[in-house]
């Protein structure tokens, strides 16, 4: 334990001071979707990695953790996508173009993309995980060569909760690409798979020494996507999660987001299977 | 390290000067049987024989509730709300509580720090005082004697009647300068004072019983007494959770956000936004407690996070017992490991 003048490390200006931003564009994917383009002020760059999150900040309402939904390879102006789910998610339902916007971050541990680099990557996203994974899959196809296969497993409840529809046809078409779509309930135009996620799985041909996975979704899909993989015998130390938890304040002090010793925070949202394995509360 | 003489009739003329060189908070007497720190008007009115106080110093350097913004709705104008420096000299405060304060240093500090808890930090100073340990005091087993003097520039050791101060930090004997009762003690003797209640093993072995221990009964049968209340939280002096929530004026133009303590026991603690809750259970939260106390923070910084003040006991409306928890946990512990050699031995026995 140190000591009060042991703490050397240069001290944040405005911890819970938030920036204020401008919305640049907004686009209502679904009825409970909405995604928006940001603009930091003085032409600042956010500056994440795929994975992290930002702390949406709206005056008089509160804050909320929110996944960072663009590559960082756009530069100028990042994107977020939000379901309106709580409270301050059903009030940013309502701004527009031109509104100020608060946010914080980015924060918490993302992609390590040198555990992807070189490797086939496999992308497992259910629901609205596929949110934060697009940061990730737009980053791999901006830097395409850096990247072995890209396998994208997308699972939805039905065709109408599908989102970035006018993206998926760069997520499918091209060389080394795979992109394969499931919804738990079709309608009469869905031509494609139906069935969880999971289903996805045992067709797959991995090349299990060179494949990277990252995993979003519903707190429900983990164990039954870590046990779909494990019956392929793809090792622990290649599947990496990003976990949903209450991350209030961002910086590891509110403790809302605990997994076990863990601040999900800080320590994650994205965590190796390797490390999930020692946190009981983590799936 | 210097030592003094003070009979017990000059403590309030010492209290008089220190309220020279600063505000003095101190414990004060609240109701019959309760006690609290509180700025000292009278040097009279502090009491220095006392068990605990309710909540702990924390309060002082996190406060209950504390404003982190204001701000223009109009405007789409915030500002930070900064903490004014304070001198402070809190006096007569126990050792596990000046303990409790160096472990919240450590979580204010570490990563990012916060500049207002280290404003409100550097601008105090702590005199410490002995006490009886009673039914609820278990200091002794997580580590912390009570003439433990780490934390303190002074510290007062009643000898008899009167008093033995301990000069410790060079800020200490600088709040002596102009202080005439000082008579120098030769050989200032400690003599240590017994705990009646205890945990059963050494604190360095907790975490070893805890990494067992994690599916034990014990969780489902205190939680069955729980009521989730949150008053160990609250009291705890090493617990520093807190919630975020804004609030705005009637004109609905301005408005402020504020943090507020909260506590791990609360049903909606690990709630997310659709509902799912991560700790549901009342055992799941009074596990995760107890871990939070000697086993998560423990395992990095090799010290417990509960400095054994017995408050999460002594307020406790369901009569939970912290050192029961664990000693109770040591058994289950305990009987794992009978269990093993008993098989191991069997096996042997047998040839296998």
């Amino acid at each position: 334990m140190r000591q009060l003048h042991e703490f050397s490390t240069p001290i944040d200006a405005g911890l819970y001071l938030p920036t204020q931003c401008k919305i640049t564009q907004v686009r209502q994917l679904t009825p409970l979707e909405k995604w928006f383009e940001i603009e930091m002020p003085n032409g600042a760059e956010l500056g994440h990695t795929p994975g992290q999150f930002v702390e949406v900040s709206l005056l008089g309402v509160g804050e909320a953790p929110i996944s960072v939904s663009s590559s960082p390879t756009q530069k100028g102006r990042f994107e977020i996508c939000v379901r309106n789910v709580g409270m301050l998610t059903s009030v940013i339902q309502k701004y527009q173009v031109g509104d100020a916007i608060g946010i914080r971050g980015p924060y918490g541990h993302g992609y390590d993309l040198d555990d992807f680099r070189g490797k086939d990557v496999l992308i497992v996203a259910g629901g609205i995980g596929i949110i934060p994974l697009r940061s990730l899959i737009n980053y791999i196809l901006d830097c395409r060569s850096e990247f072995g296969k890209l396998t994208i497993l997308y699972g939805a409840k039905s065709p109408a909760d599908l989102l970035f529809k006018d993206e998926h046809s760069r997520w499918r078409d091209g060389e080394n690409l795979d992109f394969r779509c499931t919804v738990d309930h079709g309608d009469s135009t869905w031509e494609s798979n139906t069935g969880v996620i999971t289903t996805l799985i045992p067709d797959l041909e991995l090349d299990l020494k060179n494949t990277a996975v990252a995993i979003t979704g519903p707190p429900i899909m983990y164990k039954f996507v870590v046990m779909a993989l494990k019956s392929k015998h793809l090792p622990d130390q290649q599947i990496f999660l990003s976990l949903e938890r209450r991350m209030k304040c961002g910086v590891g002090k509110c403790g809302h987001c605990q997994i076990n010793g863990k601040y999900c925070c800080q320590d994650g949202p994205v965590f190796c299977l390797t490390e999930i394995r020692k946190l009981e509360e983590a799936l | 390290m210097e030592c003094y003489h003070l009979p017990h009739q000059t403590i309030p003329l010492l209290i008089d000067h220190l309220m020279t060189l600063a505000t003095v908070i101190a414990p004060h007497a609240k109701g019959e049987k309760s006690f609290t720190y509180a700025p000292v008007a009278h040097s009279r009115d502090v009491v220095l024989e006392y068990n605990r106080t309710l909540l702990s110093l924390k309060k002082f350097f996190l406060p209950p509730v504390e404003q982190l913004l204001s701000y223009s709705i109009r405007n789409q104008t915030v500002s930070e709300t900064v903490a004014e420096p304070v001198e402070r000299i809190f006096f007569a405060v126990h050792s596990y509580e000046m303990q409790a304060i160096l472990r919240l240093d450590h979580n204010m500090l570490e990563g990012h720090p916060e500049k207002n808890y280290i404003t409100r930090r550097t601008g105090a100073r702590f005199i410490g005082i002995s006490f009886e340990p009673d039914e609820f005091h278990f200091s002794r087993s997580v580590g912390i004697r009570v003439e433990e003097m780490g934390g303190f520039d002074l510290f007062l050791n009643k000898v008899g009647e009167d008093y033995h101060l301990f000069v410790i930090t060079d800020a200490g004997e600088k709040m002596l300068t102009g202080f005439q009762e000082l008579a120098p003690v030769k050989s200032a003797g400690m003599f240590e004072r017994h705990f009646k209640n205890k945990i059963k093993y050494h604190y360095n072995r907790l975490p070893e019983v805890l990494d067992h221990v994690y599916q034990s009964e014990v969780w489902q049968k205190v939680a069955g007494r729980c009521v989730g209340c949150g008053a160990c939280n609250l009291t705890c002096p090493t617990c520093y959770c807190f919630d975020v929530m804004d609030t705005l004026d009637l004109s609905v133009q301005s408005g402020e956000r504020s943090r507020r303590w909260d506590g791990c026991l609360l049903t909606p603690f690990a709630e997310v936004a659709g509902g799912e809750n991560f700790r549901d259970k009342f055992s799941q939260r009074l596990r995760h407690r107890i871990y939070r106390k000697f086993k998560y923070i423990t395992d990095s910084e090799s010290t417990p996070w509960c400095t054994g003040c017995g408050r999460c006991t002594a307020y406790c409306p369901a009569g939970i017992s912290i050192t029961e928890i664990i000693n109770d946990l040591i058994i289950d512990f305990q009987q794992q490991q009978y269990a093993k050699t008993n098989v191991k031995t069997t096996m042997t026995e047998s040839g296998i």
